[in-house]
């Protein structure tokens, strides 16, 4: 069993040196698994990686934001691990980039001063989705392997096994793949979760649950009054029209070229003001809590597609930064958005400027599909590098592949066989 | 609910023409535009509308994006078209998009391939034989070719026999019925009108952008004013955008497969099992009965059956199995959440179709058994694809890209339609086509699927409605 961690570096970008660092960066994308800066498919810890320099706005709430680079890993914990391998097949790479920000180390490359950076410098997600369950790349990519041999073998045997029974089929097949070198890992099941981190899983949800029980007198009226306010206040905001331009839209989805996954960037202000940033913390650390014990099945509030996805609140709580990884196009991913989980993601979007209108935080907001589309896209900003460890494996693929592989041990009965055959 | 104005719209939204069995689609340049909107305006009353069924001849007009611009509509007007009507189909991203690269690649289409700008007007001409279409496409050739406009490419279209498409299966059963048009159907196949025409309420409750014009620009006050910019006037209204696609089909591989594919022990031919692997690549069997329903073997009588579903009866494929052309283009219930929202989510990315067949047929009784053994290998043959929809990115290129060629659809790995879709994409690592039949004990799983269709040409147009027609014409 494999946890994971997001990794998220946010620094300002020197005065002058955005147009080098961009043009670096895209050095980088050009050959993103093997570049010399920051060779990605090296580094075994990663499913996700990507570079976005997200542009200065000149006043959220009165104040400046600046140019930034945002860096970001979803990774297989410990970070330790990550981090020292981040930085053996990449640290004068990532030092170079970083060192046309401000807030970065100076002096000479340092690798140990580099981890200690990155370690401390990671800003912690406000909300953090793991769509590809408890699997670590390796998991992942050995699994996709096992399938994909499985089907060669059964291409080649086709004939003379359709014949038999579903039992001796499956036995044919765990013998043919036990029998294969590449595929020693596989003769004994994936290590199930420690009792420990069950347990500690399970009363973490007991004791929040229980707490809620105790509170609700308490609890619930002030929910209601809080609501309440929130809808006055949503009441007296004006609505801020999204200015989309053609040009935009086309740099944008010019990126799309994969064939299987693409990433989605957005930078969005937070609306002004104390109550509305409390609710918005309140309902983004909510769903970072319930998140691992509600969509364990790979599916993000009913979205199949996603393998990773994260919300930053960044600049004293001025501006949200999305970042998500999913299988498909972005087109269609935001469709996924307002068909399956509009209200749940209304919830954690409407708190910034430019949201449809809702009432109540899940009324109206991305059911509005036009305003919800010209939302993301003016929010949408062009991710400079990304990097994914499986581009060919979907969400769907990743438990499918597990499925079929938990069914190599222990006996079946004909009637489970079959049903094991069917996965194939 | 809104009255849908007939007069307005050009016909071929509402009808196909079905008894006008003659047609021929004009692709024209544009020379001389004032010369060629005054043959507009001349005969704008010969424009077939659609509260007229006619029974002799139609025509209908329509635009790609350069042929607004070569009109000299204004650049205000042509910047409220949507970025991929501007864009058309052949940029690096819609190549990946729709499947269009190896020998689809509209570098080497025979009209409206990348970087021409030839493609300005497409007139869709119907006849009720063969000799009234000639005479009208003399006429309207003479009136226009050599004068104010140039032939980027004739298109001839066949008639073949029980609406069957090239490789013998009965084509086009399944369409939404518009919601408020004519006929009434069931609520699952009764579709929003704004999802086809435009300045009416779509699947979302909303009105899709809609191109606009100053009303400045409007002189003799013929559009409607737009109800979502003030002060300007809507030229979308009652107007829809057409996706033209020249899809050649190449008959003789799609039989070879199957019959590599099915032999007996002996090497012998197996013709059912042919047809039967044919069918399960379609969905449908050569009558158009659905697999979905009826499994094992062809029936006439369901031949034109459309209200089935998959959830219930087929939800493991071993009916029609999941990577079938017909359960990729529609899946109606199957869309991975709940019934009623799949049945929801499908109709947000419907297409109303008007194609017709080119080329003469492999054998002309269309029967797939006289096309196998036929050895007629004169010709090419295909699919003029026609239909409509308002938004181009959620419709039409949706199909094409998150159902027809998405190797991951609904849960597979590297399947895409076994029929239409590209087998050879250039980032893909397994660069052949393969194709899963579910089946108890285990699915057959074909491999070397070869492209049985080519795409050879194609264009975005705006179909205007008649009033719009009235203006382009006067600008």
């Amino acid at each position: 069993m494999t946890l994971h961690g997001a990794l998220s570096i946010i620094l300002n970008i020197k005065q002058g040196m955005k147009p080098q660092l961009i043009k670096k960066l895209q050095e980088v994308d050009n050959d993103v698994n093997f570049n010399s800066i920051v060779p990605f498919k090296k580094i075994s810890t990663i499913h996700f990686a990507r570079f976005v320099v997200a542009d200065s706005d000149p006043n959220p709430h009165g104040a400046p934001i600046l140019d930034r680079l945002v860096f970001t890993t979803n990774y297989d914990l410990p970070e330790e691990n990550h981090i020292n391998e981040l930085v053996k097949y990449a640290g004068p790479g990532l030092w170079d980039i970083f060192s046309m920000c401000d807030g970065f180390l100076t002096g000479s490359y340092d690798s140990k001063r580099l981890a200690d950076f990155l370690h401390t410098n990671s800003k912690k997600s406000a909300t953090f989705y793991v769509g590809v369950g408890n699997r670590s790349v390796t998991q992942i990519t050995q699994e996709h392997k096992l399938r994909n041999a499985v089907q060669d073998y059964l291409d080649e045997h086709c004939s003379e096994l359709t014949t038999k029974d579903a039992a001796t089929i499956r036995k044919s097949i765990v013998n043919h793949v036990n029998g294969m070198q590449e595929f020693a890992w596989a003769r004994t099941p994936e290590p199930p979760a420690s009792s420990a981190y069950k347990m500690t899983r399970g009363l973490k949800i007991a004791g929040v649950l229980l707490l809620l029980v105790i509170l609700s007198p308490i609890i619930i009226p002030f929910v209601l009054i809080w609501w309440l306010i929130m809808l006055l206040i949503e009441i007296s905001e004006k609505d801020v029209p999204c200015k989309l331009d053609k040009a935009h839209v086309r740099a944008l989805v010019e990126r799309e070229k994969a064939i299987v996954q693409t990433q989605f960037s957005a930078v969005g202000n937070v609306k002004p003001g104390w109550f509305r940033y409390r609710t918005m913390m309140f309902l983004l650390t909510l769903t970072d809590f319930l998140a691992p014990y509600l969509y364990t099945k790979g599916k993000l509030s009913g979205i199949p597609t996603v393998h990773f996805a994260r919300w930053l609140i960044v600049n004293e709580g001025r501006q949200m930064i999305f970042l998500s990884n999913f299988d498909g196009n972005s087109e269609g991913y935001l469709r996924d958005f307002i068909h399956i989980a509009a209200k749940q993601l209304t919830l954690m979007f409407t708190h910034t400027i430019g949201y449809p209108k809702t009432r109540l935080m899940l009324l109206g907001g991305a059911k509005d599909a036009k305003g919800f589309m010209e939302w993301a896209r003016e929010k949408q900003v062009i991710t400079n590098v990304w990097y994914s460890a499986y581009p060919d494996v979907s969400v769907k693929n990743v438990f499918h592949n597990s499925q079929i592989r938990d069914g190599f041990y222990g006996d079946m009965t004909e009637e489970q066989a079959r049903k094991w055959l069917q996965l194939l | 609910m809104e009255q849908i104005e007939l007069k307005d719209l050009q016909g071929l939204i509402v009808r196909g023409y079905a008894e006008l069995q003659s047609a021929a689609f004009m692709v024209l340049k544009v020379t001389d535009a004032p010369v060629f909107k005054k043959w507009l305006q001349q005969h704008i009353n010969e424009v077939t509308p659609g509260n007229v069924k006619p029974t002799d001849t139609a025509m209908n007009i329509a635009f790609t994006f350069a042929g607004l611009r070569a009109l000299g509509l204004n650049k205000d007007s042509l910047d409220s078209f949507p970025l991929e009507f501007e864009d058309g189909m052949t940029t690096r991203q819609k190549q990946a998009l729709l499947g269009d690269f190896g020998n689809s690649d509209p570098a080497n289409w025979q009209w409206g391939q990348k970087g021409n700008d030839d493609t300005h007007v497409l007139l869709a001409l119907y006849a009720a034989n063969m000799p009234m279409l000639e005479s009208l496409c003399a006429t309207v050739k003479q009136q226009l070719v050599g004068h104010c406009a140039a032939e980027v490419k004739m298109l001839d279209t066949s008639n073949l026999v029980k609406r069957k498409e090239h490789f013998g299966f009965h084509d086009g059963i399944a369409q939404p019925t518009i919601d408020g048009l004519s006929r009434k159907d069931s609520p699952e196949n009764t579709v929003a009108a704004g999802e086809f025409i435009l300045g009416y309420k779509n699947e979302y409750g909303q009105y899709d952008y809609s191109p606009v014009v100053p009303g400045a620009a409007d002189k003799n006050n013929v559009l409607p004013a737009s109800d979502q910019v003030s002060g300007m006037k809507d030229l979308g209204k009652n107007g829809t955008y057409l996706v033209f696609r020249q899809l050649e089909q190449d008959v003789h591989s799609f039989w070879n497969y199957m019959d590599k594919k099915t032999k007996n022990e002996d090497g012998s031919c197996n013709p059912e099992q042919m047809v039967k692997l044919a069918s399960k690549m379609v969905g449908r069997w050569p009558s158009g009965a659905p697999l979905a329903l009826s499994p094992d073997k062809d029936s006439e009588t369901m031949a034109d059956m459309d209200k089935f579903g998959y959830r219930q009866g087929d939800g493991d494929g071993l009916k029609c199995p999941f990577a079938s052309h017909v359960r990729r283009t529609n899946p109606r219930d199957s869309i991975d959440t709940d019934k009623k929202t799949s049945i929801k989510i499908a109709n947000k990315h419907r297409i109303v179709r008007r194609g017709r067949s080119y080329g003469s047929p492999v054998e002309e009784s269309m029967d797939p058994m006289d096309i196998i053994k036929s050895d007629n290998k004169e010709g090419t043959r295909g699919l003029h694809f026609i239909c409509f929809n308002t938004n181009l990115t959620l419709q039409f290129e949706f199909i094409q890209n998150f159902w027809v060629n998405n190797p991951k659809f609904g849960g597979l790995y590297d399947e895409r339609d076994p029929v239409m879709g590209n087998h050879s994409h250039p980032l893909d690592s397994r660069q052949s086509g393969t194709f899963s039949v579910e089946n108890h004990p285990i699915r057959k799983r074909h491999t070397d699927v070869p492209e049985f269709v080519t795409v050879k040409g194609g264009a975005y147009f705006f179909l205007p409605g008649i009033r719009a027609l009235t203006f382009l014409a006067s600008i």
